[in-house]
């Protein structure tokens, strides 16, 4: 009984996962000037996720150690530290993008400014972080998060064209704007495959000291949670595209992207958006945080634990305490929130290859997963995955540059 | 356990003390070198300027910027007779108390001098 609970919930968290400020912006922007033409990025991005969430997961409730810990003590320290630096680069920007789109729900929500929130927003967050344990961070904004589902149901009245729909799940070339084109790819598969998000998964399966008895949880929780998140994120590209794109209306302020549920949907739309974009966005906040406080305790060897008073982990604590502050800075100070999500999202692609190729060494270490070591399909998918983030590695700031703004 | 591979097993793995409570991880490990004896491994070293080495020389510069940012002069770093290893397994139990190494000093001075002063922070699980 208890197994089913532990399968919903994990199926909830990554509904409530994956959808966030990043998914967000990338899917409205996609659908708004290509229709539904990028959809196939998303379904490739939410596979490629799965995939990797499925591994870290494995590889967590199997060694009971998580990514992180295992990538410092296979690779050495001084391989370590590039990881370490990009993940944590990158994490920082999207922490703040996250802060952004929060602030941004509230200004909609009370036509105060975006810049007087980012401050108490962080303060919220820290509180919840010393107070609360991991299964109320993670719970909490797994449940909360169901609101993202509007997404769907304002795709399905505003009555999609389904073979277009299915045609566009196949890669395509576009007729016009080829750099924007893959500018935006680019920028989609960093806000479906963040880093953040797999290391957050498998410090989440110690927390909750996963066993070998999990791996079934694990395979159900990352195929079929990604394939509802990333469902949703594909519905936001549809409505973009339906209600968007005929307007001949490019996506510059997240205001314009409130439009996306209150077309169809009405004043009701309007609220629900802004529910969404709030609590995604906040979830994915304390995820993000937490994640990168991880990433410092579990290379570094410190006491770390979320449900462990903060006392008994002070570096850790201190980390996620001055961390979410710090990223609050920008966004109080005005940084765009829409822009410094852009670039977060294609830095993020451009991260890929440092947490994706160490990967394929240590999903087949017998020493650490005796027989659930990868087959040859995974190590296939891997593969191709670790090229495809090269490909990123190579492309992304070329793009940025040409079909950024 | 027949061998022990050092440079898979030792180096980098996460320390704990007889407590079991995580207390670093192995940053360097030295040989000792005697006149007539054969070299034998001797110490464990925790710290952050034992990392840094390993790195390369921008590394260690880093790690001066930022010890010299925050006013420390110290170099805060632990050395573990090897003999003190009470087992070895996912990870490395030493037979030292976590408060008496040095190189917790900053877990030490946060909990005491901030963490613990904001409420809520004390006790052992939440």
């Amino acid at each position: 009984m208890k197994k089913w609970g532990e399968l919903a919930l994990g199926i909830v968290t990554s509904i409530g996962g994956f959808l966030e400020v990043g998914s967000i912006a990338t899917s409205a922007q996609g659908g708004a000037e290509f229709g539904y033409q990028l959809a196939w990025v998303l379904l490739l991005g939410t596979l490629s996720l799965a995939m990797l969430m499925e591994m870290t997961g494995r590889l967590a409730a199997v060694s009971k150690r998580t990514y992180a810990d295992l990538l410092r003590e296979r690779f050495g320290f001084r391989f370590f530290v590039v990881p370490l630096v990009a993940v944590f680069v990158v994490s920082l920007l999207v922490l703040m993008s996250e802060i952004g789109g929060v602030a941004i729900a509230l200004q909609m929500a009370s036509g105060i400014d975006f810049r007087w929130w980012a401050i108490p927003i962080a303060l919220l967050g820290w509180f919840l972080l010393w107070r609360g344990n991991f299964s109320i961070v993670e719970q909490g904004t797994a449940m909360l998060g169901l609101v993202a589902i509007s997404f769907a149901v304002g795709a399905l009245v505003l009555h999609p064209t389904w073979p277009t729909l299915g045609r566009a799940l196949l890669p395509s070339l576009p007729s016009h704007d080829h750099a924007r084109y893959w500018y935006l790819a680019v920028a989609i598969l960093g806000a479906s495959i963040s880093p953040y998000l797999y290391l957050f998964y498998s410090a989440g399966a110690v927390e909750d000291e996963w066993t070998i008895e999990h791996l079934s949880v694990n395979r159900v929780t990352a195929g079929a949670g990604n394939v509802f998140g990333g469902g949703l994120a594909i519905a936001a590209l549809v409505t973009a595209a339906l209600v968007l794109a005929p307007r001949g209306i490019r996506v510059e302020h997240y205001e314009q992207i409130a439009l996306l549920l209150a077309t169809p949907l009405g004043r009701t739309g309007f609220v629900l958006f802004i529910a969404t974009l709030f609590v995604t966005c906040f979830g994915a906040t304390l995820e993000i945080v937490l994640a990168m406080a991880y990433l410092l305790a579990q290379g570094f060897g410190w006491s770390w634990s979320e449900n462990l008073k903060p006392g008994k982990d002070a570096r850790f604590s201190t980390s996620y305490s001055v961390l979410i502050l710090l990223a609050a800075l920008p966004i109080a100070l005005g940084a765009d929130p829409l822009s410094l999500t852009n670039i977060s999202m294609v830095l993020t692609a451009a991260s890929l290859p440092v947490t994706v190729v160490p990967l394929l060494v240590l999903m087949n270490d017998g020493d650490i997963l005796s027989s659930h070591v990868n087959g040859w399909p995974s190590n296939l998918a891997l593969v191709v995955m670790g090229l495809l983030s090269l490909v990123l590695l190579v492309a992304a700031l070329p793009l940025q540059l040409l079909g950024g703004g | 356990m027949g061998a022990l591979r050092l440079f898979h097993d030792v180096i980098d793995a996460q320390l704990v003390d007889r407590h079991q409570e995580k207390i670093g991880r192995v940053d360097e490990l030295l040989l000792e070198l005697e006149e007539g004896k054969p070299p034998r491994v001797a110490t464990i070293v925790i710290g952050g300027a034992a990392r840094a080495r390993r790195v390369g020389r921008w590394m260690v510069a880093c790690h001066r910027a930022v010890h010299a940012l925050f006013g420390q002069h110290e170099e805060h770093e632990s050395r573990v007779q090897f003999e003190a290893v009470r087992c070895i397994a996912d990870t490395i139990e030493l037979d030292v108390e976590a408060d008496a190494l040095d190189s917790m000093h900053l877990e030490q001075w946060l909990a005491t001098h901030i963490i613990c002063r904001i409420p809520g922070a004390s006790g052992e699980r939440k």
